[in-house]
């Protein structure tokens, strides 16, 4: 009986530890909660091509993107592009520190590059960085780079999450422990603690007073504390948000903006995202390689009917191989050269390619519940014009695999990015045959490219790609359908909230509301 | 008993050898490979193949496999491919989380199931006994990440007595637990109730109430005691269910644990990770086993293994 008593005893303290553990209230911190549905498997820009999005906040870049999408200074103060655009030089802030104490120069710079274009880093990033022959620290705040050719698109990888600029020999100082228990960088927060698979908690840094010029609050942040919260499964997501247990939820799925909307608490922030829904095929296999089937393919396509099918109506009809969210290299007009819906004369194009009595095709997508969707209506409005498909559905992983291996016929991608290269990407015959997947290998789009992303000035550059955009439309190498709205809701607690196209800066005079 | 034991934990090898090859097997002609999980999905040639190379991944099957048996008959379950950390490490950090939830889970079930049985087993075919026997039908019918849905839907959402998602505090684990311990003991209820059923037709029982021994007695000193032993072994083999049914809870409760590692591995081909934490859970599963035939000696004296 004693032995009993002892055993309940026991457990009670037990749970009322437990219990009281988690009640003691905080003092009245400002804490901003974000919702994720998946966690970084690394903590380290150059080591993985998976970001977390708490890099953003560690880190600062040389160059960063404003509101309107345009490259500002950031850690570069200011640069200068020789006449030859062979030759940048970039002038860097002065009084910046990282978080360790270390004072930022142009050595942290030189080793960030150094180390991302080593070939035994085995870096995701080396490949954009291709056009840097060598990195020269001039003074102490003063960096140079010389390219091997013109190359304005530096710009961009300059000022993307993989381009944090971290301390010089980090790796030697910190060992194995850095990129899992410590980051460091300038940036406006500090990494407090990582938990894989759970949670990363970011701190303030008191001591930040240099953000960019654009930004109406360049000192340290306002909200004390940023967690970055892993919810796996999408319902819980939604619930976690309605309840107040997130503040922000990114990437809100098409199926759940109206249950939000109609919720008092939150509000949900529509813009078109830097996304492509497109339609491929693999363009070297009989009937592909027979541009009047690839035109009749995207002749085929109600991609209104789409849009309100599988995104519930949320997002645009796709014209073109570039989202127009890129300004400055989307080509107007693309709505007039594509190919518009028309059964009629998609039956008649396959007529004259010699399939007047239709085509049986495998259409291959991966088993996400929108790619299905998707492959569903298109499955039903090939099928209209005498085109059966077979629908065969792969996991992430083994898609990518099948593709790598050229086993596809007609196949779904959306590809998620921010700049023109995704062409050079997709498109040149050097890529072949992956991440080429649509087999497209053809001297003039070699051509075409190749130019254009080496031309001197970022002005130049967006005129030649929209050249290359001309010629893809008119060769019909994929069938484009849907630009997705980036959609973001935000809970009623947080105020003074900024959208950004491309990073959202929580430092940049968001605040919170504390109970 | 202790030549038993060891002879039991001896066998213990073939089975995880066996293990091991199926678990390297599926992975090594699945399709698909860690690679576009590090690299991202537009990776290029020259990375891809260095990526392969760096992990032995380009190597045929025979080596590979090989390799990696050397290296855990050393006591290395190898490194993770996407984490770059050591498997034992990772598993150390979440296979608490789940025997939290499973434990837990446990003690509901007994403390659920026990009495359920035992009512219902005394109160043969009266309405206690139907109400037992059919709500535990429903138990059985239920699957456990549907009740976790449910659980989460109406005592978190809309009562938010507990926290949604997350892990920490005793609040975490209530609902993930109640939903392993519910089903769990929908089963085990008909196993008390069956074995007392037979336990009670026992002519010791019969003279234990010759005796005058109040039924009370009866029932939880004589009668339980022997009722208990195939329950033991049920729960045994139980864990490996549980172990399963916390998968899906720990998705929808975004709770941190061995079977949401082991899911996030799948899903990127980090094969190192699934194989140790296999290897981690095949072993567990045969030392509860070997658990519950020790408690047998303890309950049963008669039980005497040679």
């Amino acid at each position: 009986m004693l032995k009993r008593l002892m055993v309940v005893v026991l457990v009670l303290t037990l749970l009322s530890n437990l219990l009281l553990g988690c009640s003691k209230k905080e003092n009245s911190e400002k804490v901003l909660v974000i919702g994720f549905d998946r966690d970084a498997e690394i903590m380290d820009t150059i080591k993985t091509a998976w970001y977390s999005d708490a890099l953003i906040y560690i880190h600062d870049r040389l160059i960063t993107r404003d509101y309107e999408f345009g490259y500002k200074p950031g850690l570069a103060e200011r640069w200068d592009v020789s006449e030859d655009g062979l030759t940048w030089t970039f002038h860097l802030r002065k009084g910046v520190k990282f978080h360790d104490g270390k004072e930022f120069t142009a050595e942290d710079v030189k080793w960030t590059i150094d180390t991302i274009k080593d070939p035994d880093t085995g870096s995701p990033f080396r490949a954009d960085l291709d056009a840097i022959k060598e990195v020269n620290v001039i003074d102490k705040h003063t960096v140079e780079m010389v390219l091997n050719y013109p190359f304005p698109n530096l710009l961009y990888n300059l000022s993307g999450t993989a381009a944090g600029i971290h301390p010089a020999n980090a790796y030697k100082k910190y060992g194995e422990d850095y990129g899992k228990k410590i980051v460091i960088g300038t940036g406006p927060y500090k990494l407090k603690e990582w938990v894989p698979g759970d949670r990363t908690v970011l701190v303030k840094n008191e001591e930040y007073n240099w953000g960019p010029e654009w930004m109406s609050n360049r000192g340290p942040a306002l909200i004390d504390k940023i967690v970055l919260k892993i919810i796996p499964d999408e319902n819980t997501r939604i619930m976690e948000l309605e309840v107040g247990g997130i503040h922000i939820l990114r990437n809100v799925p098409e199926t759940f903006v109206e249950k939000l909307e109609n919720n008092q608490d939150v509000t949900v922030y529509k813009e078109p995202a830097t996304k492509l829904g497109y339609l491929a095929y693999a363009t070297d296999k009989e009937p592909f390689t027979d541009v009047r089937v690839r035109r009749a393919i995207n002749h085929a396509l109600n991609r209104e009917e789409i849009i309100q099918f599988v995104l519930k109506g949320i997002g645009e009809v796709a014209y073109g191989y570039l989202p127009p969210a890129l300004k400055d290299e989307y080509l107007e007009e693309s709505k007039d050269l594509a190919y518009e819906y028309n059964p009629e004369k998609a039956k008649q194009l396959l007529a004259e390619a010699g399939y007047p009595n239709g085509l049986e095709l495998t259409l291959s997508a991966d088993n996400s519940s929108k790619s299905t969707k998707l492959a569903e209506i298109i499955q039903h409005q090939l099928k209209e014009v005498g085109i059966n498909t077979k629908i065969q559905l792969y996991d992430s992983a083994g898609y990518t695999d099948m593709l790598r291996e050229g086993k596809q016929e007609l196949f779904i991608r959306e590809y998620s990015w921010s700049n023109a290269d995704i062409i050079d990407w997709f498109l040149l015959s050097e890529r072949f045959p992956y991440p080429n997947h649509s087999r497209w290998v053809d001297e003039k789009t070699d051509e075409l490219i190749t130019y254009a992303a080496r031309r001197p000035t970022w002005e130049e550059r967006a005129e030649a790609y929209k050249e290359v955009q001309r010629y893809l439309i008119d060769q019909a190498v994929w069938a484009p359908i849907y630009i997705p709205m980036q959609m973001i809701a935000v809970r009623k607690e947080v105020k003074n909230f900024k959208y950004h196209p491309w990073m959202l800066q929580y430092n940049d005079g968001f605040d919170i509301e504390v109970k | 008993m202790l030549k038993y034991i060891i002879k039991r934990i001896i066998l213990m090898i073939p089975v995880i050898i066996i293990m091991t090859l199926i678990v390297f097997s599926i992975f090594y002609f699945a399709p698909g490979d860690p690679v576009s999980r590090i690299a991202g999905p537009n990776v290029t040639p020259e990375v891809y193949e260095s990526i392969m190379k760096k992990y032995g991944l380009d190597q045929p099957f025979v080596v590979q496999y090989f390799r990696y048996i050397k290296s855990v008959v050393e006591g290395d379950l190898g490194v993770s491919i996407l984490q770059d950390r050591p498997v034992i490490e990772m598993i150390r950090e979440r296979l608490p989380v789940t025997l939290q939830i499973g434990l837990l889970g446990f003690i509901i079930t007994f403390i659920i199931a026990i009495p359920a049985g035992v009512i219902a087993a005394v109160k043969k075919n009266t309405i206690v006994d139907y109400l037992c026997m059919s709500g535990s039908l429903l138990g059985i019918a239920i699957p456990t990440f549907w009740l976790g849905m449910l659980l989460l839907y109406v005592f978190a959402y809309k009562l938010r007595w507990f926290p949604i998602s997350g892990y920490g505090t005793i609040k975490h684990l209530i609902l993930p637990s109640f939903a392993i311990g519910l089903t769990n003991a929908a089963i085990t209820a008909r196993m008390v109730r069956s074995s007392m059923l037979e336990v009670l037709k026992q002519d010791y029982v019969r003279t234990a109430r010759s005796k005058g021994l109040s039924e009370k007695t009866v029932v939880y000193r004589h009668a339980l005691k022997n009722a208990l032993i195939p329950i033991i072994t049920l729960m045994g083999l139980r864990l490996g269910w549980i172990i399963g049914g916390s998968v899906a809870l720990e998705i929808i409760f975004s709770i941190p644990g061995i079977g949401r590692l082991m899911v996030d591995a799948i899903l990127a081909r980090d094969y190192p990770v699934v194989q140790g934490a296999m290897i981690v859970l095949t072993s567990s599963i045969i030392l509860a086993n070997i658990l519950a035939d020790i408690l047998y000696t303890v309950v049963d004296p008669r039980i005497r293994y040679g």
